[in-house]
């Protein structure tokens, strides 16, 4: 079950977030006001996700966060989806946002990247992305908060899955002792 | 315990989480500190439609012509004579009605008309060009240790603008800004360049001085000046009722050099209180501190958008400006920095909704009455309404016998409304009601209303409050007989009116 949720959510992940990436930069330029707001919110995005990065390879038996680093995302997807542009403080959540998604980010690639299947993914990766970005262009009726919606979505119920089923399997280990 | 040589040390610094997370945070800090405000999109356009800064009055122009040489100006006025164009000027554009633009118009952007020309240190004059700003005539004076007599409570404001609506601030000495100018320059609507002071036999500063660009251009000024002295500011909490006896006093007594006052709009104080700010004289000139710039904008905004939602949170702003008067009583202002106020913390740019001036005169000796008929008209907690009012300033006017069209008739005070309503046609109509009905309250206590707002009330609302229209408009049709020279705010009140009134 491990090896099979280590397979294939991941590259479901990474390939739905380079997906989304062009929608959700239209969302933060609209929430930066200035450009030079647009590029202090990435770089705060870059450092939080230094400190992720950072954080995961400190820790003991970080893969046990990974369900949750997914729902994380997913709720912030959700949260981008459904905030007003209108909005008078937006541009102080999209830097919270900013800062959050950086942090899970960067948690998720460091786990990532010590899969045993990373060197497969990022093959497939490019494939997929390529592939999504060409039938998304085609897409004309739906708008990118559904889209970013979606996603978040998607991502939500793999990290509350992945959760669910992580617990099921240690009370029926536990079970077995 | 072995230690690690310096460049390893600085090799893990930064792989360090706890040195990763100071990073994120203090740089996390500084963005919030520094998140710019957003503006709001106006101003002229060959391209797009031309606006003022509430965008209400969307218009197409001819085109700009962008003010550098007088020569220019006056060929580009006699050529308009000879092919009937119309002509409007234009500043800052921060009037509200469409007084700096009309269709079809040639507007004059003077803007970058905007030379200080002289400083005589001695008479206490400066000369100016019409499209400087009054910051740019500080900083020129400045130095020489003098001050504005009369200027708008915010520096950001052209020199012509201000003067074309004969403009107030927190000065309670020198009487209405037309009182202040020595000396004018202006292109007439026939072309021709004429120096005019009070004593002109021809009157023209009564017209071109809160004259709304009608008369013609203003080129350059020459305005008195006085020291630029060093005040304390004194701040106090009052009610209403006790206002009134307050400024009798403040006026009696000669120690007071400016003054300001802000009435309640929170729901549990509403129209019952109000807090004062007072500059009083300390006999020090100074010229060496340095005027000051705005600072804290962002924190500014978020107080100010907390309190536009209404409710308990304009009883939470109230409060904080409270603390924020008691925390700078006893402060040292200079002049020139106490007519520096703040501007940029107050842009609103709420998408299908607008924030509007209005100001309202009324006679000193009815203040306290007109309140209470006021309280009696608006709700008190206006949260879930459209039509929000949020701010309602206090500022003296006194009688005007310099201006054709003068909105104080006596000694006045001028109440500025900062007001929100949305831009659907049921929700501007609410709006227009609602201003109307105030309108009529002040007129029935002998007050008026400040003209370069965006126009809600109706033309036999503006004749009643400036029994000198008439006479205005003769002198308008005389001395411009071709009508080169218009805008949105003459054809509304002199020519076409609102449709309904047709």
């Amino acid at each position: 079950m491990k090896n099979k949720s280590e397979r294939y959510i991941p590259l479901v992940v990474s390939v739905g977030q380079v997906a989304i990436f062009p929608y959700y930069i239209i969302w933060l330029k609209q929430a930066s006001i200035t450009f030079t707001l647009f590029a202090w919110l990435f770089a705060a995005f870059s450092f939080t996700a230094a400190l992720g990065y950072r954080i995961f390879q400190s820790k003991k038996n970080t893969s046990s966060f990974i369900p949750f680093i997914y729902m994380g995302m997913g709720s912030l997807y959700v949260l981008v989806s459904i905030l007003s542009n209108s909005f008078e403080f937006l541009p102080y959540i999209a830097l919270l946002i900013q800062v959050i998604l950086g942090f899970l980010q960067g948690y998720y690639h460091a786990w990532h990247i010590e899969r045993k299947a990373y060197r497969l993914h990022a093959v497939n990766h490019y494939l997929l992305v390529g592939s999504v970005m060409v039938v998304l262009s085609f897409v004309k009726i739906l708008s990118p908060v559904i889209i970013i919606s979606a996603f978040g979505g998607v991502l939500f119920m793999i990290g509350f899955g992945l959760a669910w089923v992580t617990q099921v399997t240690c009370i029926e280990l536990d079970d077995v002792k | 315990m072995k230690l690690l040589p310096i460049k390893l040390q600085k090799h893990a610094l930064h792989k360090n989480p706890w040195f990763l997370g100071l990073i994120v945070f203090m740089f996390s800090v500084w963005i919030v500190l520094n998140i710019p405000i957003e503006k709001r999109k106006y101003g002229l356009s060959q391209s797009n439609l031309t606006t003022d800064y509430t965008g209400l009055l969307p218009e197409r122009i001819k085109g700009i012509v962008k003010a550098g040489d007088r020569t220019e100006l006056q060929r580009i006025v006699k050529e308009a004579n000879k092919n009937g164009h119309h002509i409007s000027v234009a500043g800052l554009q921060h009037s509200q009605g469409g007084h700096t633009y009309y269709k079809d118009s040639v507007v004059l952007d003077m803007k970058t008309f905007n030379k200080v020309l002289e400083i005589d240190e001695q008479y206490k004059t400066v000369k100016v060009e019409s499209g400087a700003t009054w910051g740019d005539v500080q900083a020129a004076i400045q130095p020489y240790g003098l001050a504005l007599k009369v200027t708008q409570s915010q520096s950001i404001f052209t020199i012509g603008g201000s003067l074309s609506v004969n403009a107030h601030g927190r000065d309670i000495r020198f009487g209405p800004m037309a009182g202040t100018v020595k000396e004018m320059t202006i292109l007439t609507p026939t072309g021709e360049i004429k120096t005019v002071t009070r004593n002109d036999s021809e009157e023209w500063l009564k017209y071109v001085l809160g004259g709304y660009g009608l008369f013609g251009v203003i080129l350059d000024v020459t305005l008195e000046l006085t020291e630029n002295e060093v005040y304390t500011i004194h701040t106090r909490v009052l009610n209403i009722k006790d206002y009134e006896s307050y400024f009798s006093n403040l006026l009696r007594n000669d120690d007071t050099a400016m003054h300001y006052a802000r009435v309640s709009v929170a729901p549990s104080t509403f129209l019952d209180e109000m807090y004062i700010i007072d500059y009083k004289k300390t006999g020090t000139q100074d010229n060496q501190t340095p005027l000051k710039e705005e600072h804290g904008a962002r924190i500014g905004k978020m107080a100010i958008d907390l309190g536009r939602k209404g409710g308990s949170w304009e009883d939470l702003f109230w409060e904080n400006q409270k603390l924020l008067i008691k925390s700078i009583d006893g402060d040292k202002i200079t002049r020139n920095n106490a007519m520096r106020g703040n501007s940029a913390f107050m842009e609103y740019t709420k998408p299908s909704r607008v924030e509007v001036l209005q100001e309202f005169f009324i006679p000193v000796d009815q203040y306290e009455e007109y309140i209470s008929d006021l309280k009696n008209m608006l709700p008190d907690n206006d949260k879930d309404d459209d039509f929000k009012i949020h701010n309602i300033t206090v500022r003296y006017a006194p009688k005007d016998n310099y201006t054709g069209l003068n909105y104080a008739k006596e000694d006045m005070f001028g109440l500025v409304v900062l007001i929100q309503h949305g831009l659907q046609e049921n929700e501007m109509d609410n709006a227009e009601a609602i201003i109307q009905k105030w309108t009529d309250l002040t007129l029935e206590y002998g007050g008026s209303y400040y003209l370069p707002y965006y126009h809600y009330q109706s033309k036999e609302q503006f004749q009643r409050s400036y029994p000198g229209w008439g006479k205005f408009h003769q002198e308008k049709l005389k001395r411009d007989p071709n009508g080169l020279f218009q805008n949105i705010f003459y054809n509304y009140y002199f020519i076409e009116g609102a449709s309904h009134e047709k």
